[in-house]
């Protein structure tokens, strides 16, 4: 063991004393080990300890990553060496949270509680970290068990490594391919009807779904679809168009103000009816786009990204100001909206406003699969690029980007309309900057510009949390981590659009065996050059 | 300090660009934007005119009670807006995560002052007498140096875990990362130390409220002990800073990496080393102007930093982003109107906020320059 793996040791060591105090200070030394017991298919009480086995399983397998990271990039690659860099940090590890939990345990056998200051470290938490021992005793099992499996990482860092794990990964490979290129897959790929005959199976499935899943999972789906709007407006302002909006939100509120305040008994008893005011919150939200865009569109970047963040800011302290109470019904928000009526039958309860979401979801993905490969989106993804060429190609730059925004705009003023008709309330509440940063959120996890991306980023940021309620108070913890970790490690997304894959990727990779392209009738975007486009 | 020169790749496009924009001069954007600042220019004319001369809605007592706060609510403003110049200057990033790292900062002074009113220190006049009110001023130092130094090493730590390996990836992308690094702090303040609102316990000397009584127009007028406190150290912390960045070796680098950080670093300057530097000095002036909002305005939660953060990123911007002095000319001024505003144009105090977010984005169309900015080409912009 040399100086060089024992400091790679120590530096992984101390990022993982950091971590585990981290999870302690935010009681998540409960919430992960009750995911083990969700695992497991063990049940526990929400909020309560489960057995400490679950712990020691968690932290063991906090301990083994520490080893493995500290593992990693050792020279002399020897067992010796990785399983020496592997119980530095075990033992680091293990020593912190020991000192940690052993002086936080005597804390509290002496009666102090900290829930004044810390409030998720709380005595049964601190009592758990400590195996419910003595802080003593737990201190050293703590000690122990960190070391062990460090050391135990370190090993199996090594053991994993080289040739081994090359053979692994190119034998997973060879399969994947070998199931790929079985005839009736390819077959499949060839025969035209294959697209159109999946697609109906996904619409049976969407017609199907609504009634037999239950309300709660109705509720869960509804919400994802009306992401799914929001994400596939925004994304055409983000991820076609290039322009960084965080003020969505802002458009978002006026489609669900407008039904709101067109269809709801207070403040204003219009009572027009829900299509009206369906059609009139799309109606507004794109005028708004239009009216907000002219005279910000011609910003670029960073500035235009603020620029819309106060935008959105100012919209949500109007409709809470005591100023506008008299028309929007101030902090309190305007409840009993009116939902969907069709010759005289009301529509409205939940399984009937989910088939309306699923409707108005398969109609934006229809509008954005056409607009994105017509000469607008063209024009989009060329300014995206490079706004200078485009302009000097001849693209009418201001008129694309306006549009873009003001279709954007629609689709979340439709978002919006559903949003509150569902909720049949609307408040500034739910108008924050949170919606904004979410939806952008979803986008750029998703893929830009990729329309199955932001499906499946609606499906991972809205959907997942839903089903992961022991997670519920560190959501927007793990939401912000997650962006930071997408955007170093994979800032193109879930699901990148074809275009950026086939840019990201090596000429090898794209033009690679000649039966491969025999296999694909049509061709792919053959490489467009960046600014082709001369219309 | 100044951005980057334009990319040279780019420049023969330019030209071609500026002939097309002399071609639309007159598209619909620009006739919105002079319609715009008209209507703007002419409702502000109007309504000062109707306060300040008609109405004579409030009597000088009460405009020097808005200033006064205006200027201490300012020098905060400028000192966390130096950070995002700095920041910007250097690697052309907004650091939105900013205003978490001031809130980090307030909550190591509370810490402090807790930590300190807990420890008791009986002397012979009072046996009450804890350590926090034993040697006041020693106790504000310390959690001044505390906060600075927790802002600081947050500022450091975002840098290295969420900035650095994105230096090169295009301009969304920190951004994005930098939004996430907010959510995060955010809410890992909010997990840690919980959602409720707490109030800072000042040394008794620095009580809130207390302070010299002056006599304007027949009505008292209180200058508050910890206003004096905090302006007066916020111009310090700026005069300081401005110091450093101009009479120092690190500021010299700091420019130079900030004019261009290939050549700077073919000067034999450890560009990564400046970056970091600069984030920690940035997060030390926003952990002082964390623990100056919670001695002067006497609360701390987690979503404590948001606003200042937004607010503070307008006065960058008002004063011309990058530009150090402009950044301080431009808290000030945004603070001052943000608590005259409402009362000048006799509209509803709620709607401050409204005030500060309208000038960024009249700011930002009129001149994106800033007040003191270079004009920037308009690639930049």
């Amino acid at each position: 063991m040399n100086s060089k793996s024992l400091r790679n040791g120590l530096r992984s060591g101390t990022i993982f004393s950091v971590i585990i105090i981290f999870f302690f200070l935010i009681g998540f030394i409960i919430t992960g080990p009750a995911l083990v017991a969700k695992l497991f298919g063990i049940y526990v009480q929400q909020g309560a300890p489960p057995d400490v086995s679950m712990l020691a399983i968690f932290l063991g397998l906090l301990g083994l990553w520490a080893g493995i990271m500290a593992a990693k990039p050792v020279d002399s690659d020897t067992y010796f060496s990785t399983g020496g860099a592997g119980l530095a940090a075990g033992v680091l590890s293990g020593l912190v949270s020991g000192v940690f939990g052993y002086s936080f345990g005597t804390l509290y056998a002496a009666g102090i509680d900290m829930r004044n200051y810390l409030s998720n470290v709380s005595p049964p938490s601190v009592n758990y970290f400590i195996f419910n021992q003595a802080p003593l005793v737990g201190a050293l099992i703590l000690l122990v068990l960190l070391s062990l499996s460090g050391l135990l990482g370190g090993l199996l860092a090594k053991a994993m490594r080289g040739e081994r794990r090359r053979a692994f990964s190119s034998n997973l490979r060879d399969r994947w391919a070998n199931l790929k290129n079985q005839p009736l897959i390819l077959k499949a790929e060839k025969f035209r009807w294959t697209r159109y005959i999946l697609m109906g199976l996904v619409l049976i499935l969407l017609a199907f779904l609504p009634t037999q899943i239950g309300s709660y999972w109705d509720y869960v789906i509804g919400t994802v679809g009306i992401y799914v709007i929001l994400g596939l407006g925004l994304n055409i302002i983000v991820g076609l168009a290039g322009q960084l909006v965080l003020g969505y939100v802002a458009f978002f509120a006026i489609g669900a103000y407008a039904v709101a305040l067109l269809n709801a008994p207070r403040p204003l008893d219009l009572l027009v009816g829900f299509w009206v005011a369906l059609l009139a919150a799309i109606v507004f939200s794109a005028l708004a786009g239009l009216l907000v865009g002219l005279p910000i569109l011609s910003l670029r970047g960073d500035y235009l990204a603020i620029v819309t963040l106060g935008l959105g800011e100012i919209i949500r302290i109007l409709l809470s100001s005591d100023a506008m109470t008299p028309f929007t019904g101030g902090p309190r928000g305007v409840p009993n909206i009116g939902g969907p009526v069709i010759f005289g039958l009301d529509f409205s309860n939940d399984i009937d406003l989910l088939y309306l979401i699923l409707l108005f979801v398969l109609l934006a993905i229809f509008i954005s699969q056409r607009i994105q490969n017509s000469h607008t989106g063209r024009s989009w993804v060329s300014i995206r690029e490079d706004e200078t060429v485009s302009k000097a190609t001849g693209v009418d730059t201001f008129r694309s980007k306006l549009l873009a925004l003001a279709l954007g705009a629609a689709f979340a003023g439709i978002g919006g309309a559903l949003f509150a008709v569902r909720n049949q309330f609307t408040g500034p509440e739910d108008h924050g900057l949170m919606v904004s940063i979410n939806v952008l959120a979803l986008v750029i996890v998703g893929g830009m510009g990729s329309i199955p991306g932001v499906i499946l980023g609606s499906f991972a940021l809205k959907g997942l949390p839903e089903i992961l309620r022991e997670l519920d108070n560190y959501r927007l913890l793990f939401f912000g981590a997650l962006l930071v970790v997408m955007m170093i490690l994979r800032p193109e997304g879930l699901w990148p659009a074809r275009r950026q894959r086939i840019e990201k990727a090596s000429p090898e990779e794209v033009l690679e065996p000649a039966e491969k392209l025999e296999a694909v009738p049509k061709p792919v975007d053959p490489l467009p050059a960046k600014g082709e486009e001369k219309t | 300090m100044v951005g980057q020169p334009t990319n040279h790749e780019k420049s023969p496009c330019m030209s071609v660009s500026k002939n097309i924009t002399l071609q639309s001069t007159l598209n619909a954007g620009r006739v919105i934007r002079v319609v715009l600042g008209v209507l703007v220019s002419a409702y502000l004319t109007w309504r000062l005119i109707d306060v300040i001369v008609i109405e004579r809605t409030y009597g000088p007592d009460t405009w020097l009670k808005f200033a006064i706060s205006g200027l201490i609510l300012g020098g905060l403003y400028a000192l966390i807006a130096i950070g995002y110049t700095l920041v910007y200057g250097i690697l052309s990033m907004i650091n939105f995560a900013h205003g978490e790292v001031m809130m980090l900062g307030c909550f190591g002074g509370y810490f402090v002052f807790e930590a300190l009113n807990a420890i008791p220190a009986p002397s012979a006049t009072d046996p009450k007498l804890n350590f926090l009110n034993a040697p006041p001023v020693l106790s504000v130092i310390l959690a001044f140096l505390v906060g600075m130094s927790v802002s600081a090493l947050a500022g450091y730590f975002l840098e290295k875990i969420a900035y650095r390996p994105l230096r090169i990836a295009p301009r969304l992308i920190p951004l994005i990362s930098a939004i996430g690094s907010s959510i995060f702090l955010q809410n890992a303040g909010e997990v840690m130390f919980g959602p409720q609102r707490r109030s800072y316990t000042n040394p008794v000397l620095f009580s809130r409220g207390a302070g010299w009584t002056i006599d304007v127009a027949g009505n008292p007028v209180v200058i508050t002990y910890t206003g004096v406190l905090t302006f007066i150290l916020s111009i310090i912390l700026m005069i300081g800073l401005y110091t450093l960045v101009q009479r120092t070796k690190l500021g010299r680098s700091m420019r130079a990496v900030a004019h261009d950080k290939r050549t700077a670093a073919l000067m034999g300057i450890d560009v990564n080393d400046v970056i970091s530097k600069t984030f920690i000095i940035s997060g030390a002036l926003a952990g002082a102007a964390g623990v100056m909002f919670g001695i002067h305005l006497g609360i701390v939660y987690y979503y404590v930093g948001f606003l200042p953060g937004i607010k503070a990123f307008t006065a960058a911007v008002f004063g011309g982003i990058g530009n150090i002095p402009g950044a301080m000319v431009g808290g000030l001024l945004l603070g001052s109107i943000e608590s005259l505003g409402p009362a000048a144009l006799n509209i509803d105090f709620q709607l401050k906020d409204v005030i500060a977010f309208a000038i960024l984005i009249l700011v930002l169309l009129f001149r994106p320059s800033g007040l003191l900015g270079q004009v920037l080409s308009e690639e930049k912009v």
